[in-house]
């Protein structure tokens, strides 16, 4: 049929399409300092990637790296298949990042914010300007687009930096902490509108300190700990790889636990409750109240408390810290140093956001050669 | 080179400067009004003609190099700087413009900015006495040089600097005493040989003195050196320098590459 493309072509297209990103033993030091250290990640198209991960695990370091903030020391970093330093262009265009700190031109409205970025990746002033607008309706500023930054409430600077970053309509959208110190209202605002790009095809990558939201947006999770890689897994995956808590009531409970088999890993007494600790409860419960049963103890309630995310994060990254300082291998960013915001290069840090009054203080330099 | 990208950040830095006019085109154009004041019309007319000049119009080609490059300077400087203090910079080193295309675009933006200087400090000096254009291509095209020359070592100071006082030191400290002591206010002529021969170290000399014959036909230079060479000696100055300022540029080229300054 004239006009169609046949289905073995299709897939051929769709199997050779590259990930949104792909990093092999990516290293990034900072003198003694190894931020990242040999961090091999895939990211495929139209994902929504999660990186979960204690301050200084890497998180930012990786993502700066991405676009070109931080130059790696090692490794094989590309883009949508593009390598970020040789094809910095092309994978930069392909970008759209909400970064933590509020890193905006303060000269301008954010209207000329939002246009100066979109020129940038070289879309016309008049297309521009109708992205700017579009941009600030849909995460609910537009009535500031007059407005320079500096006059903008917290919320509404988060909110910006998504619209900066959608802007360009970019392919990958990288938030940094995007939630991090805003109301719930906005949190859950935030959420359903990165969930909309990413049903719309937008590749999604969100580093988070809350397990909750990632449990709650990401397809897979890859948790970080100083620099490496801990594991990569979906939220529900992860959650099993943690333990969940049967707590049984019995009607005559004894002094000290009954001995159980081999599912449990661990067994306490809670006042009238029996408590044990078990790979998977929902499975294992069916067992455990047949042995209490033949044991002769009359059961009155039954609870499974399940695993949270937070707990396996806690667990998993506490694991590794365990394994790295056990196995004491030169590892120069197993010292807690945070490989984020502590680099040599010096300012503007993490926490380290200019205030208004410094701010007032570098405008009033332009003095301009006074001859 | 100059892309849809480019010409949007040199909007951009356009924009910066000719909003802000009481910050970058007042204190020039009030500080030269003084200088002529003072200098060209209640010290100058006690001091006697220069090369056939009067005062006022002998020293207005190097305020006008003065205010140029100084302006060229911190105009690049302050940009670049002030993006990084912010992390504002940001916008434009995540954004697929080549590094080529990001130095260009500020260069140009800051030599724009130095050169509108020049023009307001000679339309100052026209105020106090008549100007007549001697080299009028020569003229424009030593500014141009001087201008991108300067914006493009601003470009290396907003990298190099770690403090707002290093941009001070680097105005006040360096390019002001040497363009002083770049036959701005005297001719080389009344120098002994010796601190001839030292002025021709300084490389204002070269610049002060192209504007000069731009503007007036008349080259200390060329009245200093062997009478044979004298026809060439606006031509070598321009030469040189343009080929200082393609060094210059390509170096902030360089430094933009390897992220100097800008990347961790």
């Amino acid at each position: 049929m004239p006009g169609t493309t046949p289905l073995t072509a299709v897939v051929a297209t769709a199997r050779v399409m590259p990930p949104a990103i792909e990093t092999q033993d990516l290293i990034k030091e900072y003198g003694e300092l190894r931020a990242l250290q040999g961090l091999s990640l895939t990211v495929e198209e139209g994902e929504f990637f999660g990186l979960l991960g204690p301050n200084g695990a890497g998180k930012t370091t990786f993502i700066n790296t991405l676009v070109g903030l931080v130059r790696k020391s090692g490794g094989d970093v590309r883009v949508f298949g593009h390598d970020v330093e040789a094809e910095y262009q092309q994978a930069r265009d392909a970008i759209g990042l909400a970064p933590q700190e509020f890193n905006v031109d303060r000269f301008f409205p954010i209207r000329e914010v939002l246009m100066h970025k979109a020129g940038y990746h070289g879309i016309s002033e008049d297309e521009a300007g109708k992205r700017a607008d579009e941009v600030l309706k849909r995460v609910g500023i537009y009535d500031k687009r007059d407005e320079r930054f500096d006059w903008l409430s917290g919320g509404m600077k988060r909110r910006l930096l998504l619209a900066r970053a959608l802007v360009t309509d970019p392919d990958l959208l990288i938030l940094d902490e995007p939630t991090a110190g805003v109301d719930v209202q906005l949190r859950h605002d935030l959420w359903d509108l990165v969930t909309e790009l990413n049903e719309e095809g937008t590749t999604v990558l969100l580093t988070t300190h809350y397990i909750e939201e990632a449990e709650r947006l990401c397809d897979r999770v890859a948790i970080l700990n100083e620099g490496r890689k801990v594991t990569v897994a979906t939220p529900d995956d992860l959650k099993k790889e943690g333990s969940d808590t049967i707590s049984v009531t019995l009607e005559s409970p004894p002094a000290t636990p009954p001995s159980l088999g081999d599912y449990a890993q661990d067994a306490w007494l809670t006042g009238d409750a029996l408590e044990v600790r078990v790979d998977d409860g929902g499975s294992t419960a069916p067992q455990l109240l047949h042995d209490l049963e033949a044991e002769g103890y009359d059961i009155v309630d039954l609870e499974i408390t399940r695993t949270s995310l937070e707990e396996v994060f806690v667990d998993l990254t506490e694991r590794e810290d365990k394994s790295v300082t056990r196995s004491g291998e030169g590892d120069a960013g197993g010292d807690g140093s945070d490989g984020e915001g502590d680099s040599p290069h010096g300012e503007g840090g993490d926490d380290e956001e200019p205030g208004p009054e410094r701010e007032k203080d570098f405008l009033e330099q332009d003095q301009g050669g006074v001859v | 080179m100059w892309s849809v990208g480019s010409r949007a950040l040199f909007q951009r830095e356009i924009l910066r400067f000719v909003r802000r006019p009481k910050n970058t085109f007042m204190p020039p154009a009030i500080t030269n009004v003084l200088y002529f004041a003072v200098f060209g019309v209640i010290l100058g007319g006690r001091i006697d003609q220069i090369a056939g000049f009067d005062y006022i119009l002998f020293i207005l080609p190097g305020l006008v190099v003065l205010g140029t490059i100084s302006n060229a300077f911190e105009n690049a400087s302050f940009s670049i700087f002030h993006g990084r203090w912010n992390e504002y910079i940001h916008e434009t080193l995540t954004s697929p413009l080549s590094y080529a295309e990001m130095v260009v675009a500020y260069v140009a933006a800051s030599a724009v900015r130095g050169i509108i200087v020049g023009v307001i400090i000679a339309i100052v000096g026209r105020l106090f006495v008549p100007i007549s254009l001697e080299n009028g291509l020569y003229l424009v095209t030593i500014m141009a040089t001087i201008s991108v020359l300067f914006a493009g070592f601003g470009i290396i100071g907003g990298l190099v600097a770690r403090d707002f006082d290093d941009l001070t030191v680097m105005n006040q400290f360096i390019l002001r005493p040497l363009v002083f002591f770049g036959a701005v206010f005297y001719s080389l002529e009344m120098l002994d040989p010796i601190w001839q021969q030292v002025s021709l170290l300084n490389p204002m000399v070269l610049m002060v003195d192209g504007v000069r014959y731009g503007l007036l036909g008349y080259s200390d230079l060329a009245a200093i050196g062997p009478s044979a060479y004298a026809d060439y000696v606006p031509l070598a100055s321009l030469a040189a320098l343009i080929g200082v300022t393609t060094l210059v540029v390509l170096l902030d080229i360089y430094l933009f590459k390897i992220g100097y300054g800008l990347t961790d």
